[in-house]
C-alpha cells in the first residue's frame, strides 16, 4: 500500500511533453524555495517530534506506549500506536484486567480529542471581555496572584471542580487545595448513575460491583444500559458477550424500561413499562405486588408480567440491575439490590469484591446545583474548573451558567472550549490525557499507568504541573512542593520508585494500590421531583445519555457525531423518539417537527418513529446542541434546556421526572440517519436461530427470500414445513469451506483451472510468495455482537476514513439538503463497516420485537461481482483472496458499487483529503492522526474495506524478516481488535489452525446472499434467540 | 422501386393516405432545378436561425460551466445518493444513444428495405444520429469521478502493459460507441458527396467556401463511373451499418443486463433497448423535422405521407416496447424471485410510481393514438407526441437506472435520489451541444438529400406539364398542398 497521498495529477507531466529531467529540476527548485520560505516564515518543526529518546524512534516504524484511557471513569488500558512521534491509533491493552484488549468507540475517539482542531492553543486571559493569549509565565503569575488574593480574603470561598477521575490526582489536588486552605474539590461526572452508585454502596459496600453474567441464568435490567455507558461498559460487554456465547448456559436478558436502549435491543424480552413505574415491577418481582396491580401501574399486560414474575422466581441465580435515571432512582436501585440479596445473587452473579473503583468519591449534580445557588448569592470568589462542563451538563434550569457569571474570577483548566470554560477569566489549558502522566486503580490491586504518548500538540501544560508551579510561587506552599513536576511526584510514590515505574510502564499496569479511600461524599439536600404523574403534559419525557457523545463530552469529535447512534442510527442530529403507533395517532411522520414543552421550557425538534419507545413516551438524547464547544458540537439540540431541576435522593439528575406536552409544530426536518429500511423483508441478512432449534440440531427459522430464489420450483405457500434440512443455510455442508474458495473463484484467481497452462503467475499455489495458499476471511458472531459500533470507530481511526457530515462539507446545491448531516441525508457516509440494525416482528408497533445487529463490511467475495465490471482493473482479486481496490487506477465509474449486492463500496464525492477545500475532513491537527500506512483517498475514487491489508502485509513482512511463517491469530484487523464483545474474528481460512477456520465450521454459519454465488469471505454466525418461555405457553 | 402486390387505381393513388411506403412520391416537385433551388435556398442564414443558434450556445455554456464546477468540486455536487451511483448522466447517455439510432435505421435499414419514405427524411435523421452519438459520448466521461483519466478505458499500448478489463461492459461501450460514431459519420459523409458537389457548383459562392466544398466533394464530377462506385459504396455502408444499429444499443443494454442488480439483470434488455432506441429516435426525428419542413418551406418534400409512414414505424416500435414492459412484469412474477418481485412492485407502486406512470403513459398509451389515421396525418399531433415520446423514453431510462439502484438487495441501503441543478444544467447543456451542431449543420449542408430526391422525381419530359406525375406516368393537376393533411 502506497503511503503517498493521492493528490490530483500534476498537469502536463507526460501529455504536455515536459521532460522528466525538467520536471525534476522544477521540483527540486520548487521544493528548495518552499522550504526556504517555510523556514523564514514559520516556526521550525522537527520532522519527527521526539518524545522519549531518539534511539527508540525508527522512522516509519510504530512505537507502542501503554497508557490509560480517561474518557470515562472506568480507566481502561490503552496501547497507543505512535508513528514518527505522533499517536495514530489506540488499541485496548490486552494485559489490562478491565478491558482485556477491547476498546469502545469513545476510547477510540480519544485521539480526536487529542488532535481536536478547536483545542485551546495556549493560556489565555480575559481582557476587555475577550480571551487573549499570553505566555505561561504571565498566566502563572496571574493565577498565583489570584490564589494569594483568595487566601487573604477567605480561602473557603474557592471552589475546584474536576472532571471525575480516579487515581492519585484527586488526592494530590485535595492536598494542594488544603495547602491554600481551600475545601476539597468536587469530582463531577454528569454521565454517571449516581443513584445506582449510592445504592450499591449502601447494599454491597462498593460503588460498582463486577457483574458476572456467566454465572447468571437470567438478567433483568431495569433501565440499566450496561452495554453502553452504564457503569463499566467495556468489561460488562466482554462478560456479557462471553456469557451469551455459551449458548446452553446463556442468561436470558429481560429489559424493563420506557425506552429500549442498546441493552434493551440486545434483550430477549422488553417490558415497556411507563416511565416512573419501574418500582412497581421491582415490587412485583419481590412479591409485594400482584401482576394485576403492577399491570395497572405500568401499562404492561398482566399476562406478560405474570410470566416475567414466574420466570424470575424460578430462575436462579439471576441478576437485577436498575438504572434509568428516574426520580425514584435510588429507591428502585435499592429495591433491586434487595432482590439480588434475597435471590442469593450477591457474591454469585454480583461480585462486590471484584468491583470497579472508578466510581468512588463522585460529587453529585445536587452538589453542583447547590454550588450554583452559592455562587448566585456571591459566596464564591474563585472558581476553578478542570475538564467538567457543568454549565452544559446540568439542566439549564439549575442556572449554573448564570450563577457562574457572578463569580469574580474563574479559572478553567479545560483543554477544549466548552460552555463553562468560555466563561473563564483565565484559561490554563491542560494536556490531553495522552500527553500527560497519571495513574488509576480501576480494580483493586491493579495500578493502571498513564504516560505521555507524544509531545504536546499545543502549548498546553498538565494541570498537575501548573498546580505545582503555582504552589512554588506561593511562599506558604513552596516548601511542600520540592518536586520538579507531577511525574517525579508520581515516581516518588510509586512502589519501587523510578526503576519500578520503568519496569511497569511497558505493560502499562502494575500491581499495588494507590490506597484511595472508598468513601461516599455526603449528599446535600436534594431537590426532589414532584411525582411524575402530577406534572402536566400529554407524554412522559425521557432524557437519556447519548451512547457516544454522553453528557456532551464527545460532541466535538467528528467520529462520534458521524457514527450513527447504535440504537436509533441517527447522526449529527437530536430527535424526539416516539412510538410509531403514537406518532401515527398524532399524525406525525418521521421528520415532522414537534414542540416538546415542559415547565422549564420548550424545544422544537423532528420526530423519529422508534418502535423501542413506550407508547406514552417521548425520548431525547443528551450531548448535542452546544453553543461554545467547537465547530462540530453545534449540531443538534440539548434536551437539558427543557428538563426541570429534579434530583433523585442520591443527588443525581432525575432524567425521567416530568411529563411534557408534545404537539405538532409544523415544519419538517429530514431525519439524518443511515437507515434505509429497518426491515429485512425476509432476505436473511441477519439470521437467528432459537436456542431450542440449535440444541436439537434443527435448521431454525426460514430466512425467507433467499430460499425462494434457490428453490423456484416450490411455491411460496409450501415453504417451511416439509423442507429437507440440507437446503437450509444454517445446516449447509459448506462445501467451499474451509478455504471458502469457490470453483469460480479458482478460475477468477488465475489459470489454475487449466492444468496445461504453464503461466500461473502469482495465483499459482506454488508461487514463491505463498500468497495463493491463503484465504483471508472473517467470522462475525451475531450471538455476540451487541451493535455497539466500537468496530466502526476503530475502522475510522485505522483507515483514515473521512467524516462527511459537518454542514460546511456539503456542496451547497440543494436547499433541502443543508445543515449538519446533509451529506448523510444523501447516504454519503464513508464508514467501511456499518452496523445494520434490523427489526424482526412487532410490525404492529408492539413491544414484542427483536433487533438484529449485522456488521456489514466488504465481504471479499471469492467470485466478486464488482471485479469484472470495473473497466480499468481498479478492483481485482489478490492471490490471497482479498478483493483489492487500487485507488490510483480508479477512474470513478462507480459500476462496482452498482454491482455490489452488499453495498459496501464508498465513493469520494468531494476532496475530503484536500486541505484547501471546505469538505476537508481532517482540519489541522486532526490530520496528524492519519495512518501513514493507509492512503488518504482522493476525490473521485471508490474505496471500501480492505480487511486492513496494511496490517496483513506488515505481519507478513515481519514474518518474512524473521524467517518464519505467520503464526495463527498473530494479528487481526482494527475492527476485530477493538470489538468489546469479541464478535469479529479475522484470519486465514485456508489454514486449520486459525480460529476463524474453526468458527466458520459452526452449525450457525451462513453467508449473506449465498444464492448469488458470491462466495464471500465473511461468515456470519446466526444470532441465538432465547424466546420468552411464557410466550410459548400463552401465545 | 418495389412493386405493389395489388395495383391501385392510379388516379386515386396520391390521394390515398395509406400509401405503401415504398411508393411515396413528391407530386409538387417537378424538376431538378426546383430541387436545387429550393433545397440550396434553405442554407441562407436568417435572424431566427441566429437566435436559435445563440440559445443553443447559451445552453451549452451553462452546461460547460456546470461541468467545470463539478470537476472542481467533485461529483458530490450532482445529486447522487448512494447506492444510486448512476443518475441523470447515465440516463441521458442512454437517452442520447437511443436517439442516435433512428438515423442509421432510416438511412441504412430502410434503404436496404427500399422504403421510399426514407428519402426526404434520412439526411436529417442521419445528422441527428451523428450529433446525438457525439452528445451521448460525452456523458460517460463527465459522469466519471476522475474524468481526466477517461482514456484509461481505451486499450492503448503502454509501457506497463496495463490494459482495460475486457470483461467490463463499460469497455464494450467504448468500442460500441466509437465504432458507431465512426461508421455513422462516414455514412453521413459518403451520402453527402454528390450534394456537396451541388453546393460547390452554385453561383455566387465565396472562394473559400468553394475550396472547402471542392475538397469535401472529393472532386465529384457526376460521371457514370462515380455514380456506380458511389451506389456500391453506399450499399456496402448501409449493409455495414445495419448490424451496428442492433449491436450498439444491445451493448449499451449490457451495462445493465450484465449486472446483478434486480431490474437490470435480465436477458430481454438488448431487444428491448433497441426497440426503445428506435422508438425514441423516431420521436426525435419528428421533433426536428416537423418544425424544419415548416420553417424551410419543405412541406412538399417531407409530405404528410412521409410523416404518416414514419408514424407507423413509431407505432410499431411503441408496441414492441410495450410488449417488453409486459414481459418484464410477467417474468418478475413468473420467476418467483423475491428480490425481483419486490423490485417490480416498488417500481410501479413505490416511491418512483410517478416516473413509471410517465413512462407507461408516454411510451405505451399515447402512441396508441397512431392507430388513428387522422392523428397520424396531423403534423401538430405528431409534434406533440414526439415530445411525449422523448420524455417517456428519458423516464424509461430513469426508471431503469434509479429505482433499480435505490431498491437493491440490501434493505438497509434503500435510498432516494434527487438530482441537483448541476445535473439539470449539464442535461440542458447536452441539448445545447446537440442543437448547436444541428443548427450549424442545417445552414451548411442540405438537410434533404438533393441527389436522392432527384432520383425519385420523374426526369424532365419533352413536354412540360404544370402538374405532377403519378408513378404510372399519368399526369394530374398540381396541388400546392398534399391532400389529407390536417394541420
Amino acid at each position: 500500500m502506497s503511503t503517498e497521498q493521492e493528490a490530483s495529477p500534476i498537469p502536463g507531466t507526460a501529455a504536455n511533453g515536459v521532460k522528466r529531467r525538467e520536471f525534476l529540476k522544477v521540483l527540486g527548485v520548487g521544493t528548495a524555495a518552499t522550504t526556504m520560505l517555510g523556514c523564514a516564515s514559520e516556526k521550525v518543526e522537527k520532522l519527527i517530534p521526539y518524545l522519549v529518546s531518539p534511539d527508540q524512534t525508527v522512522p516509519g516504524v510504530s512505537t507502542y506506549y501503554a497508557t490509560t484511557c480517561r474518557e470515562c471513569s472506568v480507566a481502561c488500558g490503552l496501547i497507543a500506536e505512535t508513528r514518527d512521534g505522533r499517536t495514530i491509533k489506540l488499541e485496548g491493552n490486552p494485559d489490562h484486567p478491565v478491558n482485556r484488549g477491547a476498546l469502545c468507540a469513545r476510547g477510540q475517539a480519544s485521539l480526536q480529542g487529542l488532535y481536536n482542531p478547536d483545542r485551546y492553543r495556549g493560556p489565555m486571559v480575559r481582557r476587555n471581555g475577550q480571551l487573549q493569549s499570553l505566555t505561561w509565565d504571565e498566566a502563572l503569575q496571574i493565577f498565583a496572584q489570584k490564589l494569594g488574593e483568595t487566601r487573604s480574603r477567605g480561602a473557603a470561598s474557592a471552589v475546584f471542580i474536576n472532571q471525575h477521575e480516579s487515581g492519585s490526582f484527586p488526592g494530590f489536588l485535595d492536598a494542594w487545595l488544603a495547602g491554600f486552605g481551600m475545601p476539597a474539590h468536587l469530582s463531577y461526572d454528569a454521565g454517571a448513575d449516581h443513584a445506582a452508585i449510592a445504592a450499591n454502596r449502601q447494599s454491597y459496600g462498593v460503588a460498582w460491583p463486577r457483574l458476572d453474567f456467566r454465572a447468571a441464568r437470567l438478567v433483568v435490567s431495569i433501565g440499566a444500559d450496561f452495554l453502553d455507558g452504564w457503569g463499566a461498559m467495556v468489561p460488562q460487554q466482554l462478560d456479557f458477550a462471553d456469557a451469551r456465547a455459551d449458548h446452553e448456559r446463556a442468561p436470558r436478558l429481560i429489559y424493563v424500561g420506557p425506552r429500549r436502549s442498546l441493552t434493551g435491543l440486545n434483550a430477549d424480552q422488553w417490558i415497556d413499562c411507563r416511565p416512573g413505574s419501574e418500582m412497581s415491577i421491582v415490587r412485583m418481582l419481590g412479591g409485594q405486588l400482584t401482576s394485576q396491580q403492577a399491570s395497572q401501574a405500568t401499562g404492561v399486560a398482566a399476562t406478560v408480567l405474570d410470566g416475567f414474575a414466574r420466570e424470575f422466581a424460578a430462575t436462579k441465580p439471576s441478576m437485577v440491575l436498575a438504572g434509568g435515571g428516574g426520580a425514584d432512582g435510588l429507591e428502585v436501585a435499592l429495591a433491586a439490590n434487595a432482590l439480588n440479596q434475597s435471590q442469593g445473587n450477591v457474591g454469585v452473579t454480583i461480585k462486590p469484591n471484584e468491583g470497579y473503583l472508578g466510581f468512588d468519591r463522585m460529587a453529585s449534580p445536587a452538589e453542583l446545583r447547590a454550588l450554583a445557588e452559592r455562587m448566585n448569592s456571591g459566596g464564591v470568589s474563585l472558581l476553578m474548573v478542570r475538564g467538567a462542563n457543568p454549565a452544559f451538563t446540568l439542566p439549564k434550569s439549575a442556572g449554573f451558567a448564570a450563577a457562574m457569571a457572578k463569580v469574580p474570577f474563574k479559572v478553567s483548566f479545560s483543554s477544549y472550549p466548552d460552555e463553562t470554560s468560555e466563561m473563564a477569566d483565565l484559561v490554563l489549558p491542560d494536556h490531553h490525557s495522552l500527553e500527560q502522566w497519571g495513574d488509576a486503580e480501576p480494580v483493586r490491586g491493579t495500578i493502571s499507568l498513564q504516560q505521555p504518548t507524544m509531545d504536546p500538540v499545543f502549548d498546553t501544560r498538565a494541570t498537575s504541573d501548573v498546580l505545582i508551579a503555582a504552589a512554588k510561587k506561593d511562599p506558604g506552599s513552596a516548601a511542600r512542593y520540592p518536586m520538579a513536576d507531577y511525574r517525579s511526584w508520581l515516581i516518588s510514590r510509586f512502589p519501587g520508585g523510578a526503576a519500578g515505574l520503568a519496569a511497569a510502564l511497558p505493560r502499562g499496569i502494575a500491581s499495588g494500590s494507590l490506597g484511595e479511600p472508598t468513601t461516599a461524599r455526603p449528599v446535600p439536600p436534594v431537590r426532589a421531583a414532584t411525582p411524575i404523574e402530577q406534572s402536566s403534559g400529554n407524554m412522559y419525557l425521557v432524557v437519556y445519555s447519548h451512547p457516544f457523545i454522553g453528557d456532551g463530552r464527545g460532541a466535538n469529535k467528528p467520529w462520534l457525531q458521524e457514527i450513527p447512534d447504535p440504537v436509533t442510527k441517527i447522526c449529527w442530529q437530536t430527535v424526539a423518539e416516539m412510538n410509531p403507533v403514537t406518532a401515527e395517532k398524532m399524525g406525525l411522520a418521521n421528520g415532522d417537527l414537534v414542540a416538546v414543552q415542559t415547565s422549564a421550557g420548550s424545544l422544537t425538534l423532528p420526530v423519529l418513529r422508534y418502535p423501542g419507545t413506550q407508547r406514552d413516551t417521548v425520548a431525547i438524547a443528551t450531548g448535542r446542541g452546544h453553543t461554545h464547544a467547537g465547530r462540530y458540537a453545534k449540531a443538534g439540540f440539548n434536551p437539558l434546556e427543557i428538563l426541570p431541576v429534579a434530583e433523585d435522593r442520591a443527588g443525581g439528575v432525575a432524567f425521567v421526572s416530568t411529563k411534557a406536552s408534545v404537539s405538532k409544530a409544523g415544519g419538517y426536518a429530514q431525519i439524518v440517519t443511515t437507515e434505509g429500511s429497518a426491515r429485512q423483508h425476509g432476505r436473511g441478512i441477519g439470521q437467528a436461530i432459537a436456542i431450542a432449534d440449535l440444541r436439537a440440531g434443527r435448521p431454525g427459522e426460514d430466512p425467507g427470500a433467499s430460499h425462494v430464489a434457490e428453490a423456484p420450483q416450490q411455491s411460496g405457500s409450501e415453504q417451511g414445513a416439509g423442507e429437507p434440512a440440507e437446503e437450509m443455510p444454517g445446516d449447509a455442508p459448506h462445501q467451499f469451506l474451509p478455504g471458502l474458495r469457490s470453483p469460480v473463484a479458482n478460475d477468477a484467481q488465475g489459470e489454475q483451472g487449466d492444468p496445461k497452462s504453464k503461466d500461473k503467475g502469482m495465483y499459482d499455489p506454488n508461487h514463491w510468495s505463498g500468497m495463493a495458499k491463503r484465504r483471508w476471511a472473517m467470522t462475525v458472531d451475531l450471538a455476540r455482537c451487541t451493535g455497539c459500533a466500537a468496530c466502526v470507530s476503530a475502522c475510522y481511526a485505522e483507515n483514515n476514513i473521512p467524516t462527511v457530515g459537518a454542514d460546511w462539507q456539503t456542496g451547497k446545491v440543494l436547499p433541502d439538503r443543508t445543515g449538519f448531516g446533509a451529506n448523510i441525508l444523501r447516504s454519503r457516509e464513508m464508514a467501511w463497516i456499518r452496523i445494520e440494525r434490523y427489526y424482526e416482528g412487532g410490525e404492529d408497533g408492539g413491544a414484542d420485537f427483536d433487533a438484529r445487529f449485522v456488521p456489514m463490511m466488504c465481504q471479499h467475495c471469492g467470485n466478486a461481482p464488482c471485479e469484472p465490471v470495473c473497466p480499468v482493473y481498479a478492483t481485482y482479486h489478490s492471490p490471497d483472496g482479498l478483493n483489492v481496490q487500487v485507488y490510483n487506477r480508479c477512474v470513478g465509474t462507480r459500476y462496482c458499487s452498482n454491482n455490489c449486492p452488499y453495498k459496501v463500496r464508498y465513493f469520494n464525492w468531494f476532496g475530503y483529503g484536500e486541505p484547501a477545500r471546505p469538505q476537508y475532513a481532517f482540519p489541522e491537527p486532526l490530520n496528524w492522526q492519519l495512518n501513514p500506512d493507509v492512503t488518504v483517498r482522493g476525490k473521485g475514487v471508490m474505496e471500501k474495506c480492505t480487511f486492513c491489508v496494511q496490517r496483513i502485509r506488515e505481519a507478513e513482512n515481519r514474518a518474512t524478516a524473521e524467517k518464519r511463517v505467520l503464526k495463527p491469530d498473530e494479528f487481526t484487523t482494527a475492527c476485530a481488535a477493538s470489538c468489546p464483545s469479541r464478535a469479529i474474528v479475522f484470519g486465514d481460512a485456508a489454514d486449520e489452525n486459525w480460529t476463524v477456520t474453526q468458527l466458520a465450521k459452526d452449525a450457525r454459519a451462513y453467508h449473506v446472499f449465498e444464492e448469488l454465488n458470491t462466495f464471500t469471505a465473511v461468515v456470519y454466525l446466526k444470532k441465538v434467540n432465547h424466546p420468552t418461555p411464557a410466550a410459548a405457553g400463552t401465545a | 422501386m418495389a412493386t405493389l402486390s395489388q395495383p391501385l387505381p392510379a388516379r386515386d393513388e396520391p390521394r390515398r393516405p395509406n400509401i405503401a411506403t415504398a411508393d411515396i412520391q413528391l407530386p409538387a416537385v417537378r424538376d431538378y432545378e426546383q430541387v436545387d433551388r429550393e433545397i440550396v435556398g434553405t442554407l441562407h442564414p436568417t435572424v431566427a436561425w441566429f437566435i436559435g443558434l445563440g440559445i443553443a450556445v447559451m445552453f451549452l455554456l451553462i452546461g460547460i460551466a456546470a461541468w467545470m464546477y463539478q470537476i472542481y468540486s467533485g461529483l458530490g455536487v450532482a445529486g447522487y445518493n448512494p447506492p444510486v451511483m448512476w443518475g441523470v448522466y447515465i440516463i441521458s447517455f442512454v437517452f442520447w444513444v437511443g436517439i442516435g439510432h433512428a438515423g442509421t435505421l432510416i438511412s441504412a435499414i430502410l434503404y436496404l428495405f427500399r422504403a421510399g419514405f426514407r428519402t426526404t427524411i434520412y439526411r436529417c435523421a442521419e445528422a441527428m444520429t451523428v450529433f446525438a452519438v457525439m452528445t451521448a459520448g460525452l456523458f460517460p466521461v463527465l459522469h466519471l469521478g476522475r474524468p481526466w483519466k477517461f482514456f484509461w478505458l481505451i486499450p492503448y499500448p503502454n509501457w506497463r502493459y496495463i490494459w482495460p478489463q475486457f470483461k467490463s461492459p463499460l469497455v464494450w461501450d467504448v468500442f460500441a460507441i466509437l465504432t458507431y460514431l465512426t461508421v455513422s459519420s462516414t455514412f453521413l459523409y459518403i451520402g453527402l458527396i454528390p450534394d456537396i458537389a451541388v453546393l460547390r457548383d452554385r453561383e455566387n459562392i465565396s472562394p473559400i467556401r468553394k475550396r472547402i466544398f471542392s475538397v469535401l466533394s472529393l472532386g465529384w464530377r457526376n460521371t457514370d463511373r462515380e455514380w456506380r462506385h458511389f451506389a456500391r459504396a453506399y450499399l456496402f455502408l448501409a449493409a455495414f451499418s445495419t448490424p451496428l444499429v442492433l449491436s450498439v444499443h444491445s451493448v449499451v443494454s449490457f451495462d445493465f443486463a450484465m449486472a446483478l442488480t434486480p431490474g437490470w439483470h435480465t436477458t430481454i434488455f438488448p431487444p428491448y433497448f433497441v426497440a426503445g432506441a428506435i422508438f425514441s429516435g423516431i420521436g426525435m426525428v419528428f421533433t426536428i423535422i416537423i418544425p424544419l419542413r415548416k420553417f424551410f418551406g419543405l412541406k412538399h418534400y417531407v409530405t404528410i405521407n412521409h410523416l404518416d409512414a414514419a408514424a407507423k414505424l413509431c407505432l410499431f416500435t411503441s408496441l414492441v416496447v410495450g410488449c417488453a414492459y409486459m414481459t418484464e412484469w410477467f417474468v418478475a412474477w413468473f420467476s418467483g424471485n423475491e428480490f425481483e418481485q419486490s423490485f417490480f412492485a416498488n417500481r410501479i407502486w413505490g416511491q418512483w410510481w410517478w416516473a413509471s406512470a410517465i413512462l407507461y403513459t408516454c411510451n405505451m398509451v399515447l402512441p396508441l393514438s397512431l392507430f388513428s389515421q387522422r392523428l397520424r396525418r396531423n403534423a401538430s399531433w405528431l409534434f406533440i407526441l414526439s415530445f411525449t415520446v422523448n420524455i417517456g423514453m428519458w423516464f424509461e431510462r430513469f426508471v431503469i437506472v434509479v429505482p433499480s439502484l435505490s431498491h437493491e438487495f440490501e434493505p438497509w441501503q434503500w435510498t432516494s435520489y434527487r438530482p441537483t441543478w448541476v445535473d439539470y444544467a449539464i442535461l440542458a447543456g447536452s441539448f445545447g451541444w446537440f442543437s448547436m451542431w444541428f443548427m450549424l449543420f442545417i445552414k451548411q449542408l442540405p438537410i434533404i438529400a438533393i441527389a436522392e430526391v432527384k432520383e425519385i422525381i420523374r426526369p424532365k419530359l419533352r413536354i412540360q406539364h404544370a402538374h405532377g406525375m403519378t408513378p404510372a406516368g399519368e399526369h394530374f393537376d398540381f396541388e400546392p398542398e398534399t391532400p389529407g393533411e390536417h394541420d
